[in-house]
């Protein structure tokens, strides 16, 4: 909230109106969707908690498949994760105002995918490196990175201009199609130019399902016969 | 003295035993420079292109500054986290004073945030230019000020705080309070604008105007880049906030562990 309350409002004074038409509108929607993945990446760290405290074997216990069991995890990270940035979204709605319904619904299934997704990407780097220490490090350059080239702080066609290589990483990083697909939900699509929200959409749905996939692949090797510890 | 010393020993290899956490504090610096900095360089306003040239050369003083913060503010969880364990009864059986050993944690925190910082200083240093020796003596010297300040602030929190949610809370507070209130990522007369308009707060463009981290930023700015003028007002701020901050965390600290 003091993100948007002072950072948002000093930061918009100091751009370009020219390129970004209206900044903090713009910095709103996508604090969101970076709250929203930073949200998502906790699940990891859950995974190293519950293999230090023994909760692993119990889960390993439960009359559930592997699958099942890495399908819900990352079900549950992405769900709670949006729990946590609802009122963060609410906000932002406030703060954007007028909502065309239809698409705000697509983008919020989109987020949805994407909060999963993170989840399942966090879950799946946490079962493959044994180090808690080492996974907070790459979450953390990991975080820097992928928020930083994407479009979550400034529009892509800026990106480009900047520099073309960091362009060339925002334009297939899924922090970019979830900001762009919740900025054409909410009805702020003049600002980024979007001109077929289905490209974005299907960036999600990749993202969402590779990292669904994958995860239940590595995690089902790993975990058997004390495979984690 | 000498138990000063050992304290500082102490500090620092626990301050190398989260060598993970630091390179991800460091990576994440360098993706505010190397890439924030040159994209919003790119969409900046033209009356604030004019006042500051270029976004990048701006920034690198303010994150500097904030290098310096977050590892001066790291003491602080350590002694939240000893608190919390009882770790303090061994500390304060150790053959020192009370006050030695209070002072020795203020000072080894705000010694690792200097180390950590000098990295940063120096990349300042290579892209906007090297200061005189008499300037480079003084940023040395606010800075050392500034960490000893943030070190007693973080410890002051530290010993009020009972649980690490508590303590989180209260950092990410401070954190983003004077973080986003100074002038570290725009300029102070962006604040000031619009505190005259009426769209912000009195009391937070006050705030950002005496911020030790906004004095501390554009005092780097001063004598690299020429802009904003250099003000005795800006090491004063500093002076201020460290001397507050020091016997704060210093009494606090001897209060609480004898208490508890």
């Amino acid at each position: 909230m003091s993100q948007i309350a002072l950072f948002g409002l000093i930061a918009s004074r100091m751009i370009n109106m020219q390129k970004v038409p209206d900044y903090f509108r713009y910095y709103v929607s996508g604090l969101s969707v970076m709250t929203l993945y930073s949200a998502a990446i906790f699940i990891g760290f859950d995974i190293y908690e519950e293999a230090e405290h023994g909760v692993f074997e119990y889960l390993l216990s439960l009359p559930v498949s592997r699958r099942q069991l890495v399908l819900g995890r990352s079900i549950g990270g992405g769900l709670r994760s949006f729990i946590y940035v609802g009122p963060l979204i609410g906000v932002s709605l406030y703060v954007i105002g007028s909502v065309n319904p239809i698409g705000f619904l697509l983008s919020l299934f989109a987020l949805f995918l994407f909060s999963f997704g993170v989840s399942g990407m966090s879950i799946t780097l946490a079962v493959m490196i044994k180090s808690s220490d080492r996974f907070d490090i790459l979450m953390g350059v990991l975080d820097a990175l992928i928020v930083r080239l994407s479009t979550a702080m400034y529009p892509l066609a800026v990106v480009q201009a900047a520099n073309p290589f960091y362009g060339g990483i925002a334009n297939f990083n899924p922090v970019t199609y979830a900001s762009d697909l919740f900025r054409w939900g909410t009805g702020i699509e003049a600002i980024i130019t979007l001109e077929n929200p289905l490209i974005p959409l299907i960036g999600i749905i990749a993202f969402f399902a590779f990292f669904t996939f994958v995860g239940i692949t590595i995690y089902d090797r790993r975990i058997e016969g004390g495979g984690w510890q | 003295m000498k138990a000063v010393l050992h304290i500082l020993e102490h500090d620092f290899r626990n301050f190398f035993r989260y060598k993970w956490w630091l390179v991800g504090l460091i990576s994440m610096n360098l993706a505010d420079l190397f890439i924030m900095a040159i994209v919003y360089n790119h969409m900046l306003s033209e009356e604030v292109a004019q006042q500051i040239k270029n976004y990048f050369n701006f920034f690198a003083p303010g994150l500097t500054v904030t290098g310096l913060f977050a590892s001066a503010f790291m003491i602080g969880r350590e002694i939240n986290m000893e608190r919390r364990r009882e770790v303090h009864h061994y500390m304060l059986s150790l053959p020192m004073t009370r006050m030695e050993l209070a002072i020795g944690r203020v000072l080894s925190g705000g010694l690792r945030g200097m180390v950590y910082m000098s990295p940063l200083l120096a990349m300042c240093f290579v892209f906007l230019g090297f200061p005189t020796v008499s300037q480079l003596l003084i940023i040395l010297a606010v800075l050392f000020l500034l960490a000893i300040g943030i070190s007693g602030l973080s410890i002051a929190i530290a010993v009020s705080t009972s649980s690490l949610e508590k303590f989180i809370t209260a950092r990410g507070l401070v954190y983003y309070t004077l973080f986003f209130c100074s002038s570290v990522f725009y300029p102070l007369s962006l604040i000031q604008q619009l505190g005259q308009e009426g769209k912000f707060p009195v009391a937070l463009v006050t705030l950002a105007e005496i911020n030790p981290l906004s004095s501390a930023s554009d005092m780097i700015r001063s004598f690299l880049l020429g802009t904003p003028s250099f003000s005795l007002n800006m090491i004063i701020n500093v002076l201020i906030f460290s001397t507050i901050f020091t016997l704060c965390a210093a009494f606090a600290y001897i209060q609480i562990i004898e208490r508890t």
